[in-house]
């Protein structure tokens, strides 16, 4: 299987996110597409280490994507959480507060 | 330079002693005993005065030997100045004591330690008594530099110091707002002088080449200030001795209180008395004359100056001592004596008689310094704050016998009483006037001898009128305020004052009486003995001036006028105030003659309606342009932006997370296209006759090479992005000719034809630069070579010229380098991970020669090449 197969998994892996991203009004919703688009890059990363191998940069790179997506998580969580006892709601159309 | 003089180090520690008192007690006089603050203040005087004692006896010890004797101290050189023309001038910190500045240090040390001991008593109870020491102190070690400081911009430090010292200590207690504006007055009026200063220091020094003063004036006897002034003024060329010394003048004006510069010292009184005494009366205000003196070579070349000198000072003498004559306050009728006899001096140095005006600077500081302190004395008695009315006073010899026969010696000597120090002085000054008439040969000499004759004598009947007036109306009589009556009474029962203020008073009021024998005049009137005059043999050794008349007639008009407006004051003074308690002048003059003098003719007036306000008005007029042109240019304009620009840019942050994200995609998407096709450009290393050929390198890329772009490529896809090639001679595709600067290593390729076109030398060499034989060149291809020819020279063996040159190899065109190279050209292929490709292709110019190819042309259009 040439790196083509695993770069076209990627694109609709990161076209899946972004449309959730983009279509929905759910944060939590879109917290998991975001979490989408960065498993599409690990996809890449670990793609190009197969066809490139010499040090393993990918397969590094990968490990700190998902690091920093589990801390992402983490954090974006608590966001929802206290934004939603503020709220009562989790509707982006409602997150206005520091708009211009 | 160094004078040939012995190095005497004690001139410098006559200023280090005062100096140390001034830090010592500046920084740390607050937390020390006041003894202790008395000792270092009064001490580091009388150690100055003690030293200068010693400098001065072995001064007169050398001046036995030599006509010029002198001391000097070389302390380091401060800095260097080069005069246009090449000329280094360095300027010295160095220390002189001659005839003038012996004499007048020793006036600075001693009357100002009397006047330090005075001080004892008149501020010790003063809160801020060591900030007053250690200002005075400062003052002094200032006055030193400046009288002892061998060239101008020394003295020039010592100028501005007493003018610091001056400013603080007018403003002394600055909580009160007059007070401090006096001091401000005096500080701005004095600056206008300054300036004068310095534009004569810079005339002085771009014509003789030196800031010191024995240069200076070796210069001006040498004539080397005679040629005019480069600029005209007024249509006629004056001398640069005249420009030059107008200048200084102005300093003068302003530092010496002449019209018209005269309006800052009546306010200085603001100062406390000693200050008055110190500075306004017997020292610094005496700088100007000094100066006059230090340079009198130089100000006696010009005769347009001296008489504008001569003219001053009779005009000051004789205005301020018509506004002193209706005074009412105690130190105000004897600030504006001090003016009046500052004019006397000028009026002396005005005539060339610069020993004369200097004597009298030196009796001045003995008798006004003592009627300084005496005034303090009496204001002391009375606890009066600030100055004395002396209509609120009288009768005062009973309780203040000491101060009262010190007051009346000082009166005698002001007025010219015979045998008295300001006798034999004032008598100087108007022989010197006299004596100019004598001597006259023009219309402008003899009416400004005459002017200077009757104007002072007049003065000097105001000045014997008013001095008395103060004496009668201040200890004869009855004191006014002991029934405590009228308007703010002083104290009902004054008393004598402490010793260490009784003291001062006698020492200065015997020097008052005395010091004038010093300077005996040459000639005796009526009886026309002659008669050893120290004071002139002494001063010879460094002042010019005019020759002393020996004529009786003229003599003998001097004295009489001396003497006759001596007596004629006093008798009136006795007549109108002896014993009297109201100003019997008011019924004598109109009324509003008297209420304008009074009114100090308005000089400030006048000032601020002409001067002042104008400048107050154009500053404010500046102020609010500033404030709303400027201003609303550079500040609120811009920020009206910035603000508007903000307004449409945080429209894009909408809170729609939405948007944001869809930003975030395009720009994913715009990577990713940038990503899609490979990018490449070459770049060409030579090593020997290799080429090394270089692109950029790109994850995933593959390269191959067509290094002489024939279309056949030499490698196959390779990782590596470079390749190395060996260009042969059928590679070649054409002749690239190159101008350069042999230099400077600026290269630049020009267009070649068959055609003869200019070759643009210039544009790598600067045209100012080139050698007209290089100008004009033409350049063209003759079938392998190129050919060069002068432009303008006519055609034919001798006169225009062509040179040859064969492709490849290098000419040289005067400065210029002309030189042929191989053009190849190199195409790469790059193919990314996605399979897609681009080429690059590039031409290249060899350093080295191939040998011009048969089958190319020679002619290339030309483009930018990879060299």
């Amino acid at each position: 299987m040439g790196i083509g197969t695993y770069l076209a998994l990627a694109s609709v892996l990161f076209g899946i996110g972004a449309t959730g991203f983009l279509a929905r009004r759910n944060m939590l919703i879109q917290l998991m597409s975001i979490e989408l688009m960065l498993n599409s890059v690990n996809v890449v990363l670990l793609a190009f280490n197969r066809a490139y191998p010499a040090n393993h940069d990918g397969q590094v790179f990968a490990f700190f994507v998902i690091a920093v997506a589990a801390a992402e998580a983490a954090v974006g969580l608590a966001i929802l959480i206290a934004y939603y006892r503020i709220k009562k709601t989790l509707d982006t159309d409602d997150a206005t507060l520091l708009k211009y | 330079m160094h004078l040939e003089a012995p190095q005497q180090i004690l001139l410098l520690l006559i200023i280090l002693f005062p100096l140390g008192g001034a830090i010592i007690n500046g920084l740390l006089g607050r937390y020390m005993a006041k003894g202790l603050v008395t000792l270092v203040g009064v001490g580091s005087v009388a150690v100055s005065f003690a030293l200068a004692v010693a400098s001065f006896v072995e001064l007169y010890g050398l001046s036995h030997d030599a006509e010029h004797a002198a001391l000097a101290y070389h302390f380091y050189e401060w800095f260097s100045l080069k005069l246009p023309g090449g000329t280094v001038v360095p300027v010295n910190v160095q220390f002189l004591m001659d005839s003038l500045s012996g004499v007048m240090t020793l006036v600075v040390t001693g009357v100002g330690g009397l006047i330090h001991l005075y001080s004892i008593g008149y501020m010790g109870e003063d809160e801020g008594y060591p900030r007053f020491m250690s200002f005075l102190n400062l003052f002094m070690a200032s006055m030193l530099i400046l009288v002892l400081g061998s060239s101008l911009p020394v003295m020039f430090v010592g100028w501005e110091g007493v003018g610091l010292c001056s400013y603080l200590l007018i403003g002394f207690w600055y909580e009160n707002r007059d007070y401090a504006a006096a001091g401000r007055k005096a500080f701005v009026v004095n600056r206008i002088g300054d300036f004068g200063v310095l534009i004569g220091m810079f005339i002085l020094v771009a014509v003789a080449g030196s800031f010191e003063f024995a240069e200076i004036n070796a210069a001006a006897v040498g004539g080397e200030f005679r040629p005019d002034f480069p600029i005209l003024l007024f249509g006629v060329a004056p001398s640069l001795a005249t420009v030059a010394c107008i200048f200084l003048f102005l300093g003068c004006t302003g530092k010496s209180a002449q019209i018209p510069l005269f309006i800052w010292l009546p306010d200085a009184m603001a100062g406390p008395t000693p200050v008055s005494a110190l500075i306004h009366a017997a020292t610094m205000v005496t700088a100007g004359v000094y100066l006059c003196c230090r340079l009198s070579p130089l100000f006696i070349t010009s005769e347009v100056v001296m008489s504008i000198i001569a003219v001053t000072g009779t005009l000051t003498a004789l205005l301020a001592a018509s506004i002193a004559v209706v005074q009412r306050e105690m130190k105000k009728i004897l600030a504006y004596s001090t003016v009046s006899q500052l004019g006397f001096m000028f009026a002396a140095v005005g005539v060339g008689f610069f020993a004369a005006g200097f004597f009298h600077v030196f009796t001045h500081a003995f008798f006004k310094a003592c009627l300084f302190l005496g005034a303090g004395s009496v204001m002391h008695a009375v606890h009066a704050h600030g100055d004395a009315d002396i209509f609120k006073l009288g009768g005062l010899r009973k309780q203040l016998p000491i101060t009262r026969w010190t007051f009346l010696a000082s009166c005698l000597a002001i007025a010219g009483f015979p045998l008295t120090s300001g006798f034999f002085s004032k008598d100087e000054i108007l022989l010197g006037a006299a004596a100019q008439i004598y001597r006259a040969d023009n219309w402008l000499t003899t009416s400004v001898g005459w002017f200077t004759l009757i104007g002072l004598t007049l003065a000097a009947v105001m000045t014997a009128f008013y001095m008395f007036r103060l004496y009668f109306l201040t200890f004869t009589g009855e004191y006014r305020s002991a029934d405590q009556s009228g308007d703010h009474p002083y104290d009902a029962h004054p008393h004598e004052s402490p010793p260490s203020m009784t003291i001062p008073l006698v020492v200065l009021g015997i020097g008052a009486l005395g010091v004038g024998f010093l300077g005996l005049p040459h000639v005796m009137p009526i009886t026309g003995t002659h008669l050893p005059s120290w004071w002139s043999h002494w001063m010879h050794a460094s002042v010019a001036g005019q020759p002393v008349p020996e004529e009786m007639g003229v003599v003998n008009l001097a004295s009489g006028l001396a003497f006759g407006a001596m007596a004629i004051g006093i008798s009136a003074a006795w007549l109108l105030y002896r014993n009297k308690s109201t100003d019997a002048l008011t019924n004598k003059i109109p009324a509003r003659l008297y209420q304008l003098a009074f009114d100090k003719w308005r000089v400030d007036e006048l000032y601020a309606a002409t001067i002042v306000n104008p400048i107050k008005n154009v500053a404010t007029a500046v102020g609010h342009a500033d404030m709303t042109f400027v201003d609303a240019l550079m500040t609120k304009w811009p920020s009206f932006k910035v603000r508007e620009t903000g307004r449409i840019l945080a429209r894009l942050q909408n809170g729609v997370v939405q948007m944001y994200g869809a930003v975030m995609v395009v720009g994913v998407v715009v990577v990713l296209a940038w990503f899609w096709t490979p990018h490449s450009r070459i770049e060409a290393a030579f090593e020997g006759t290799q080429v090394e050929l270089t692109t950029p390198a790109g994850l995933g890329y593959e390269y191959r090479w067509d290094a002489n772009s024939d279309g056949e490529f030499e490698t196959q896809w390779e990782r590596a992005p470079g390749t190395r090639f060996e260009y042969s001679h059928d590679d070649v595709r054409g002749v690239a000719v190159f101008l350069g600067n042999a230099a400077s290593g600026i290269e630049r390729r020009i267009e070649v034809t068959e055609e003869w076109s200019p070759l643009p030398i210039e544009s790598v060499i600067p045209e100012e630069s080139l050698p007209p034989r290089v100008m004009g060149f033409e350049v063209r291809v003759d079938g392998e070579e190129l050919l060069f020819r002068q432009a303008n020279a006519p055609v034919g063996p001798s006169g225009r010229q062509e040179i040859r040159l064969p492709m490849g190899r290098d000419g040289r065109l005067g400065p210029a380098r002309v030189f042929s190279r191989p053009l190849v050209e190199a195409t790469v292929e790059v193919r990314n991970t996605f399979g897609n490709m681009r080429r690059a292709t590039k031409e290249i110019a060899l350093p080295f020669p191939l040998g011009a190819p048969s089958h190319a042309s020679l002619i290339q259009p030309a483009r930018e090449v990879v060299r």
